[in-house]
Protein backbone atom coordinates (compact mmCIF):
# COMPACT_ATOMS: atom_id res chain seq x y z
CA UNK A 1 0.00 0.00 0.00
CA UNK A 2 1.35 3.17 -0.75
CA UNK A 3 0.30 7.48 -0.44
CA UNK A 4 1.47 10.60 -1.36
CA UNK A 5 3.55 11.17 1.83
CA UNK A 6 7.46 11.12 1.64
CA UNK A 7 8.38 8.35 4.40
CA UNK A 8 11.38 6.89 5.64
CA UNK A 9 11.84 3.43 3.46
CA UNK A 10 12.15 1.45 6.58
CA UNK A 11 9.70 2.70 9.02
CA UNK A 12 6.71 5.44 8.51
CA UNK A 13 8.20 8.63 9.97
CA UNK A 14 7.46 11.03 7.20
CA UNK A 15 8.80 14.21 5.77
CA UNK A 16 7.63 16.13 8.04
CA UNK A 17 8.35 14.61 11.35
CA UNK A 18 10.75 17.05 13.60
CA UNK A 19 14.26 17.26 12.48
CA UNK A 20 13.88 14.10 10.37
CA UNK A 21 16.58 13.56 7.32
CA UNK A 22 16.89 10.89 4.57
CA UNK A 23 20.32 9.46 3.47
CA UNK A 24 20.75 8.78 -0.33
CA UNK A 25 18.37 4.87 0.13
CA UNK A 26 15.82 7.28 1.96
CA UNK A 27 16.30 5.66 5.07
CA UNK A 28 15.80 8.34 8.46
CA UNK A 29 18.24 9.48 10.77
CA UNK A 30 15.99 7.64 13.58
CA UNK A 31 16.44 4.39 11.60
CA UNK A 32 20.37 5.01 11.22
CA UNK A 33 19.94 5.62 15.21
CA UNK A 34 21.19 9.41 15.05
CA UNK A 35 17.77 10.28 16.69
CA UNK A 36 15.25 9.07 19.51
CA UNK A 37 16.72 6.35 21.01
CA UNK A 38 13.12 4.06 21.85
CA UNK A 39 15.13 0.79 22.39
CA UNK A 40 18.44 -0.29 24.65
CA UNK A 41 18.84 -3.02 25.92
CA UNK A 42 20.77 -2.18 29.01
CA UNK A 43 17.75 -0.20 30.28
CA UNK A 44 15.26 -2.33 29.60
CA UNK A 45 17.12 -4.87 31.61
CA UNK A 46 17.91 -2.68 34.62
CA UNK A 47 13.93 -1.85 34.34
CA UNK A 48 12.78 -5.34 34.47
CA UNK A 49 14.78 -6.10 37.60
CA UNK A 50 13.87 -2.93 39.44
CA UNK A 51 10.00 -4.09 38.32
CA UNK A 52 10.56 -7.33 39.64
CA UNK A 53 12.28 -6.24 43.15
CA UNK A 54 10.10 -3.25 43.55
CA UNK A 55 6.76 -5.69 42.93
CA UNK A 56 8.43 -8.39 45.46
CA UNK A 57 8.88 -5.87 48.05
CA UNK A 58 5.93 -3.97 47.75
CA UNK A 59 2.87 -6.53 47.31
CA UNK A 60 0.44 -7.38 50.14
CA UNK A 61 0.76 -4.17 52.11
CA UNK A 62 -2.02 -2.25 51.04
CA UNK A 63 -5.95 -2.71 49.88
CA UNK A 64 -4.40 -2.66 46.50
CA UNK A 65 -0.93 -3.32 45.08
CA UNK A 66 -1.70 -1.36 41.78
CA UNK A 67 -4.10 0.99 40.29
CA UNK A 68 -4.45 -0.05 36.77
CA UNK A 69 -5.35 2.73 34.11
CA UNK A 70 -7.63 0.80 32.05
CA UNK A 71 -9.17 1.97 28.51
CA UNK A 72 -10.34 -1.11 26.84
CA UNK A 73 -7.79 -1.24 24.47
CA UNK A 74 -6.20 -3.87 23.05
CA UNK A 75 -2.51 -2.90 24.99
CA UNK A 76 -4.08 -2.00 28.31
CA UNK A 77 -6.08 -5.56 28.47
CA UNK A 78 -3.18 -7.69 27.52
CA UNK A 79 -1.08 -5.49 30.50
CA UNK A 80 -4.08 -5.88 32.63
CA UNK A 81 -3.36 -9.82 32.18
CA UNK A 82 -0.24 -9.48 32.64
CA UNK A 83 -0.71 -7.27 35.97
CA UNK A 84 -3.10 -10.07 37.88
CA UNK A 85 -2.05 -13.54 35.88
CA UNK A 86 2.06 -13.02 35.49
CA UNK A 87 2.76 -10.73 38.39
CA UNK A 88 -0.10 -11.83 40.63
CA UNK A 89 -0.59 -8.10 41.40
CA UNK A 90 -4.23 -7.29 43.26
CA UNK A 91 -5.30 -4.41 40.84
CA UNK A 92 -7.66 -2.13 40.82
CA UNK A 93 -9.11 -1.15 37.34
CA UNK A 94 -9.95 2.37 36.74
CA UNK A 95 -11.22 3.45 33.28
CA UNK A 96 -11.71 7.20 32.79
CA UNK A 97 -14.68 7.57 30.50
CA UNK A 98 -14.62 10.74 27.87
CA UNK A 99 -17.44 10.00 26.60
CA UNK A 100 -16.49 8.85 23.17
CA UNK A 101 -15.45 5.33 24.14
CA UNK A 102 -17.00 2.58 21.80
CA UNK A 103 -20.17 0.52 23.26
CA UNK A 104 -18.07 -2.83 22.48
CA UNK A 105 -14.56 -1.69 24.48
CA UNK A 106 -17.23 -1.17 27.30
CA UNK A 107 -18.58 -4.76 26.62
CA UNK A 108 -14.77 -5.50 26.54
CA UNK A 109 -13.76 -3.59 30.22
CA UNK A 110 -16.84 -5.37 31.79
CA UNK A 111 -15.71 -8.66 30.26
CA UNK A 112 -12.30 -8.94 31.19
CA UNK A 113 -13.04 -7.14 34.45
CA UNK A 114 -14.99 -9.90 35.27
CA UNK A 115 -13.00 -12.83 34.05
CA UNK A 116 -10.09 -11.46 35.53
CA UNK A 117 -11.70 -10.73 38.85
CA UNK A 118 -10.84 -7.60 38.99
CA UNK A 119 -12.61 -4.51 41.36
CA UNK A 120 -13.32 -1.86 38.60
CA UNK A 121 -13.94 2.09 39.00
CA UNK A 122 -15.20 4.07 36.03
CA UNK A 123 -15.21 8.24 36.45
CA UNK A 124 -16.89 10.10 33.54
CA UNK A 125 -16.57 13.85 33.49
CA UNK A 126 -19.56 15.64 32.15
CA UNK A 127 -19.91 15.50 28.79
CA UNK A 128 -20.18 19.58 28.36
CA UNK A 129 -17.16 19.58 29.91
CA UNK A 130 -15.22 17.13 28.00
CA UNK A 131 -16.83 18.76 24.79
CA UNK A 132 -15.08 21.96 25.61
CA UNK A 133 -11.49 20.49 26.16
CA UNK A 134 -11.36 18.52 23.04
CA UNK A 135 -12.43 22.22 21.52
CA UNK A 136 -9.43 23.55 23.41
CA UNK A 137 -6.48 20.85 22.73
CA UNK A 138 -7.69 21.14 19.52
CA UNK A 139 -7.65 24.44 18.27
CA UNK A 140 -4.80 25.73 20.81
CA UNK A 141 -1.42 25.47 21.15
CA UNK A 142 -1.70 23.81 24.67
CA UNK A 143 1.25 21.12 24.17
CA UNK A 144 4.55 21.45 22.96
CA UNK A 145 5.67 20.93 19.14
CA UNK A 146 7.77 18.21 20.96
CA UNK A 147 5.43 16.54 23.42
CA UNK A 148 2.78 15.84 20.00
CA UNK A 149 6.00 14.12 18.27
CA UNK A 150 4.42 10.49 20.29
CA UNK A 151 0.97 11.37 20.68
CA UNK A 152 -2.06 13.69 19.72
CA UNK A 153 -3.33 16.69 21.40
CA UNK A 154 -6.27 15.27 22.64
CA UNK A 155 -5.30 12.02 24.05
CA UNK A 156 -2.72 13.76 25.47
CA UNK A 157 -5.53 15.57 27.29
CA UNK A 158 -7.23 12.78 28.46
CA UNK A 159 -4.15 10.75 29.41
CA UNK A 160 -3.05 13.59 31.69
CA UNK A 161 -6.10 13.56 33.48
CA UNK A 162 -6.09 9.44 33.70
CA UNK A 163 -2.48 10.07 35.24
CA UNK A 164 -3.50 12.34 37.85
CA UNK A 165 -6.65 10.89 38.73
CA UNK A 166 -4.66 7.08 38.97
CA UNK A 167 -1.96 9.16 41.17
CA UNK A 168 -4.76 10.72 43.29
CA UNK A 169 -6.68 7.42 43.55
CA UNK A 170 -2.84 5.62 44.62
CA UNK A 171 -2.30 8.41 47.00
CA UNK A 172 -5.48 8.04 48.80
CA UNK A 173 -5.09 4.74 48.99
CA UNK A 174 -1.93 4.08 49.54
CA UNK A 175 -1.77 1.76 46.61
CA UNK A 176 2.22 1.47 45.56
CA UNK A 177 2.59 1.05 41.79
CA UNK A 178 0.19 2.70 38.93
CA UNK A 179 0.04 0.83 36.11
CA UNK A 180 -1.10 1.70 32.28
CA UNK A 181 -0.88 0.03 28.56
CA UNK A 182 2.12 1.99 26.94
CA UNK A 183 4.29 0.60 24.49
CA UNK A 184 7.62 2.02 23.41
CA UNK A 185 7.41 4.43 20.83
CA UNK A 186 4.36 6.25 23.06
CA UNK A 187 6.21 6.67 26.08
CA UNK A 188 10.32 7.27 26.38
CA UNK A 189 12.56 4.49 27.08
CA UNK A 190 13.43 6.28 30.52
CA UNK A 191 9.95 6.28 31.93
CA UNK A 192 9.15 2.34 31.95
CA UNK A 193 9.69 3.05 35.93
CA UNK A 194 9.94 5.88 37.88
CA UNK A 195 8.53 7.32 41.21
CA UNK A 196 5.83 9.82 40.85
CA UNK A 197 6.00 12.75 43.14
CA UNK A 198 3.33 15.38 42.26
CA UNK A 199 5.14 18.19 43.48
CA UNK A 200 8.43 17.83 41.35
CA UNK A 201 6.50 17.76 38.17
CA UNK A 202 3.85 20.31 39.39
CA UNK A 203 6.39 23.55 37.50
CA UNK A 204 6.30 21.57 34.56
CA UNK A 205 2.52 20.89 34.15
CA UNK A 206 1.93 24.72 34.98
CA UNK A 207 2.36 26.18 31.56
CA UNK A 208 -0.35 23.74 30.33
CA UNK A 209 -2.41 24.01 32.92
CA UNK A 210 -2.88 27.94 32.70
CA UNK A 211 -3.65 27.51 28.68
CA UNK A 212 -6.50 24.74 29.98
CA UNK A 213 -8.16 26.78 32.69
CA UNK A 214 -8.34 29.84 30.00
CA UNK A 215 -10.20 28.08 27.76
CA UNK A 216 -12.05 25.49 29.85
CA UNK A 217 -11.97 26.83 33.48
CA UNK A 218 -11.19 26.02 36.95
CA UNK A 219 -13.01 23.23 36.63
CA UNK A 220 -9.95 21.45 34.56
CA UNK A 221 -8.41 21.71 38.38
CA UNK A 222 -10.55 18.36 39.21
CA UNK A 223 -8.73 16.43 36.57
CA UNK A 224 -5.43 18.04 36.60
CA UNK A 225 -4.81 18.80 40.10
CA UNK A 226 -3.97 17.21 43.44
CA UNK A 227 -5.06 19.22 46.75
CA UNK A 228 -2.21 20.28 49.42
CA UNK A 229 -4.02 18.26 52.42
CA UNK A 230 -3.95 14.80 50.57
CA UNK A 231 -0.17 15.96 48.94
CA UNK A 232 0.94 16.54 52.58
CA UNK A 233 -0.19 13.31 54.08
CA UNK A 234 2.00 11.54 51.49
CA UNK A 235 4.70 9.62 53.00
CA UNK A 236 5.42 7.80 49.94
CA UNK A 237 4.99 8.21 46.60
CA UNK A 238 3.87 5.60 44.44
CA UNK A 239 5.58 4.07 40.81
CA UNK A 240 4.60 4.57 37.83
CA UNK A 241 5.24 1.29 35.93
CA UNK A 242 4.74 0.45 31.91
CA UNK A 243 5.09 -3.07 32.21
CA UNK A 244 4.13 -3.71 28.37
CA UNK A 245 7.51 -2.12 27.24
CA UNK A 246 9.62 -4.97 29.03
CA UNK A 247 7.59 -7.62 27.34
CA UNK A 248 9.22 -8.52 23.71
CA UNK A 249 5.74 -9.02 22.11
CA UNK A 250 3.73 -8.47 18.38
CA UNK A 251 0.19 -7.42 18.27
CA UNK A 252 -0.61 -10.62 16.93
CA UNK A 253 0.24 -12.20 19.72
CA UNK A 254 -1.46 -9.33 22.16
CA UNK A 255 -4.59 -9.95 20.25
CA UNK A 256 -4.68 -13.85 20.37
CA UNK A 257 -3.91 -14.10 24.31
CA UNK A 258 -6.56 -11.15 25.22
CA UNK A 259 -9.44 -12.95 22.71
CA UNK A 260 -9.29 -16.02 25.34
CA UNK A 261 -11.55 -13.21 27.79
CA UNK A 262 -13.80 -13.00 25.34
CA UNK A 263 -12.31 -9.01 24.08
CA UNK A 264 -13.21 -8.07 20.87
CA UNK A 265 -12.14 -5.32 18.06
CA UNK A 266 -14.64 -2.40 17.82
CA UNK A 267 -15.76 -1.51 14.76
CA UNK A 268 -16.52 2.24 15.06
CA UNK A 269 -12.64 3.40 15.61
CA UNK A 270 -9.81 3.73 13.49
CA UNK A 271 -6.90 1.48 12.76
CA UNK A 272 -4.56 3.26 15.07
CA UNK A 273 -6.84 2.45 17.83
CA UNK A 274 -8.95 -0.27 19.85
CA UNK A 275 -11.27 1.94 22.42
CA UNK A 276 -11.84 5.54 21.37
CA UNK A 277 -13.97 6.76 19.07
CA UNK A 278 -11.81 9.65 19.24
CA UNK A 279 -8.98 8.66 17.89
CA UNK A 280 -10.02 9.19 13.90
CA UNK A 281 -10.52 12.94 15.12
CA UNK A 282 -7.56 13.47 17.34
CA UNK A 283 -5.24 12.14 14.24
CA UNK A 284 -6.91 14.23 11.69
CA UNK A 285 -6.79 17.29 13.73
CA UNK A 286 -2.78 16.34 14.41
CA UNK A 287 -2.38 15.74 10.96
CA UNK A 288 -4.03 19.11 9.97
CA UNK A 289 -1.70 21.49 12.46
CA UNK A 290 1.82 19.35 12.18
CA UNK A 291 1.90 17.34 8.52
CA UNK A 292 2.21 14.35 10.63
CA UNK A 293 0.27 11.16 11.84
CA UNK A 294 0.99 11.19 15.68
CA UNK A 295 1.24 7.23 15.25
CA UNK A 296 4.37 7.33 13.10
CA UNK A 297 6.99 7.43 15.76
CA UNK A 298 5.14 4.37 17.76
CA UNK A 299 4.55 2.02 14.87
CA UNK A 300 8.15 3.20 13.78
CA UNK A 301 9.70 1.63 16.84
CA UNK A 302 8.14 -1.39 16.73
CA UNK A 303 8.95 -1.90 12.79
CA UNK A 304 12.61 -1.40 14.35
CA UNK A 305 11.74 -4.26 17.04
CA UNK A 306 10.01 -6.97 14.14
CA UNK A 307 7.27 -6.58 15.95
CA UNK A 308 5.38 -4.96 13.02
CA UNK A 309 5.69 -4.83 9.23
CA UNK A 310 6.47 -1.27 7.60
CA UNK A 311 3.38 -3.04 5.32
CA UNK A 312 1.45 -3.55 8.49
CA UNK A 313 1.98 -0.32 10.06
CA UNK A 314 1.23 1.94 7.10
CA UNK A 315 -2.15 0.27 6.75
CA UNK A 316 -2.71 1.12 10.30
CA UNK A 317 -2.09 4.81 9.46
CA UNK A 318 -4.02 4.84 6.24
CA UNK A 319 -7.15 3.10 7.80
CA UNK A 320 -8.66 6.79 8.87
CA UNK A 321 -12.82 6.59 7.94
CA UNK A 322 -14.06 10.34 7.39
CA UNK A 323 -17.21 9.31 8.59
CA UNK A 324 -15.83 8.55 12.30
CA UNK A 325 -14.07 12.33 11.60
CA UNK A 326 -17.13 14.04 10.95
CA UNK A 327 -19.01 12.48 13.31
CA UNK A 328 -16.88 13.69 15.91
CA UNK A 329 -16.87 17.21 14.36
CA UNK A 330 -20.79 17.36 14.18
CA UNK A 331 -21.07 16.50 17.67
CA UNK A 332 -18.17 19.35 18.72
CA UNK A 333 -19.75 21.84 16.24
CA UNK A 334 -16.87 22.60 14.93
CA UNK A 335 -17.23 25.03 11.78
CA UNK A 336 -15.27 24.90 8.30
CA UNK A 337 -13.26 28.48 9.61
CA UNK A 338 -12.10 26.40 12.56
CA UNK A 339 -10.91 23.33 10.70
CA UNK A 340 -8.54 26.10 8.44
CA UNK A 341 -6.92 27.74 11.21
CA UNK A 342 -5.28 24.23 12.28
CA UNK A 343 -2.19 25.30 10.20
CA UNK A 344 -1.53 28.03 11.62
CA UNK A 345 -1.62 26.86 15.57
CA UNK A 346 1.93 26.78 16.02
CA UNK A 347 3.10 29.29 13.76
CA UNK A 348 1.22 32.27 15.76
CA UNK A 349 3.94 31.25 18.44
CA UNK B 1 33.68 7.58 38.53
CA UNK B 2 34.80 11.08 38.01
CA UNK B 3 33.63 13.60 35.32
CA UNK B 4 35.00 16.96 34.65
CA UNK B 5 31.87 19.57 34.48
CA UNK B 6 32.89 19.33 30.07
CA UNK B 7 32.38 15.81 30.37
CA UNK B 8 28.67 16.13 32.13
CA UNK B 9 27.99 18.92 29.79
CA UNK B 10 28.74 17.16 27.09
CA UNK B 11 26.91 13.88 27.95
CA UNK B 12 23.67 15.62 29.28
CA UNK B 13 23.92 18.14 25.97
CA UNK B 14 24.16 15.18 23.70
CA UNK B 15 21.42 12.94 25.23
CA UNK B 16 18.59 15.89 25.81
CA UNK B 17 19.55 16.97 21.78
CA UNK B 18 18.99 13.09 20.67
CA UNK B 19 16.09 12.35 22.78
CA UNK B 20 13.84 15.98 22.87
CA UNK B 21 14.95 16.13 18.93
CA UNK B 22 16.49 19.60 19.42
CA UNK B 23 19.71 20.75 17.73
CA UNK B 24 22.29 22.00 20.63
CA UNK B 25 22.57 25.51 19.19
CA UNK B 26 18.84 26.23 20.04
CA UNK B 27 18.92 25.67 23.79
CA UNK B 28 19.53 28.17 26.08
CA UNK B 29 21.36 26.62 29.00
CA UNK B 30 20.64 29.09 31.25
CA UNK B 31 16.64 28.90 30.67
CA UNK B 32 14.35 26.29 31.65
CA UNK B 33 13.83 23.41 29.29
CA UNK B 34 10.09 23.33 30.25
CA UNK B 35 9.86 27.32 29.79
CA UNK B 36 11.73 26.79 26.83
CA UNK B 37 9.88 23.95 25.01
CA UNK B 38 12.15 21.26 24.97
CA UNK B 39 10.60 18.67 27.42
CA UNK B 40 7.25 18.18 29.27
CA UNK B 41 7.00 16.59 32.75
CA UNK B 42 7.53 13.47 31.19
CA UNK B 43 10.72 15.05 29.71
CA UNK B 44 11.82 15.70 33.08
CA UNK B 45 11.38 12.00 34.03
CA UNK B 46 13.51 10.84 31.36
CA UNK B 47 16.17 13.95 32.37
CA UNK B 48 16.18 12.09 36.05
CA UNK B 49 16.01 8.73 35.28
CA UNK B 50 19.44 9.54 32.72
CA UNK B 51 21.37 11.23 35.35
CA UNK B 52 20.69 8.03 37.94
CA UNK B 53 21.75 5.57 34.97
CA UNK B 54 24.60 8.06 33.66
CA UNK B 55 26.31 9.09 36.25
CA UNK B 56 25.05 7.09 39.13
CA UNK B 57 23.42 10.30 41.14
CA UNK B 58 20.30 9.56 42.57
CA UNK B 59 17.76 12.17 42.56
CA UNK B 60 15.84 11.96 45.97
CA UNK B 61 13.14 14.58 46.78
CA UNK B 62 15.04 17.17 48.31
CA UNK B 63 17.02 17.55 45.01
CA UNK B 64 13.51 17.77 43.16
CA UNK B 65 13.94 21.69 42.88
CA UNK B 66 14.00 24.60 40.28
CA UNK B 67 17.58 25.17 41.67
CA UNK B 68 18.99 22.11 40.67
CA UNK B 69 17.06 20.97 37.32
CA UNK B 70 15.88 25.40 36.36
CA UNK B 71 18.33 24.95 33.49
CA UNK B 72 20.79 22.37 31.31
CA UNK B 73 23.80 24.66 33.48
CA UNK B 74 22.18 24.21 36.60
CA UNK B 75 21.46 20.44 36.35
CA UNK B 76 25.31 20.19 35.19
CA UNK B 77 26.55 22.12 38.16
CA UNK B 78 24.03 19.51 40.46
CA UNK B 79 25.06 16.28 38.88
CA UNK B 80 29.08 17.92 39.25
CA UNK B 81 28.83 18.35 43.03
CA UNK B 82 26.76 15.09 43.64
CA UNK B 83 29.50 12.92 41.66
CA UNK B 84 32.77 14.99 43.77
CA UNK B 85 30.51 14.85 46.66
Amino acid sequence: MTDNIKRCTKCVLSASFPNINFDENGVCNFCRDEMYHTADEDVLDKSKEEIIRRFESGKGKSQYDAVMCYSGGKDSTYTLMLAVEKYGLNVLAFTFDNGFISPVAFENINRVAESLNVDLLTIRPSLKFMKKLIRASSFNPVYTKRTLTRISSNCNSCITMVNILALRMALEKKIPFILAGFTLGQIPLNTIIYKNNYRFFQDSRKPILDKLRKAVGDEIDKYMCIDEPLLDSVTEDPYNVNLLCIEEISEEKILEKIRKTGWTQPEDVDGCSSNCRLNAFNNFIHEQTLGYNPYELELSHLIKNDLLTREEALEKIQDKSETQVNAIIEELNITPDELSSLKEIYKKK
Amino acid sequence: MAYTRDEIFNKLSDFVAQQFIVEKDEINMDESLIDQGVIDSLGLIEITTFIEKQFGVTVVEEDMTRENFGSMNKMVDHIFRAVNK
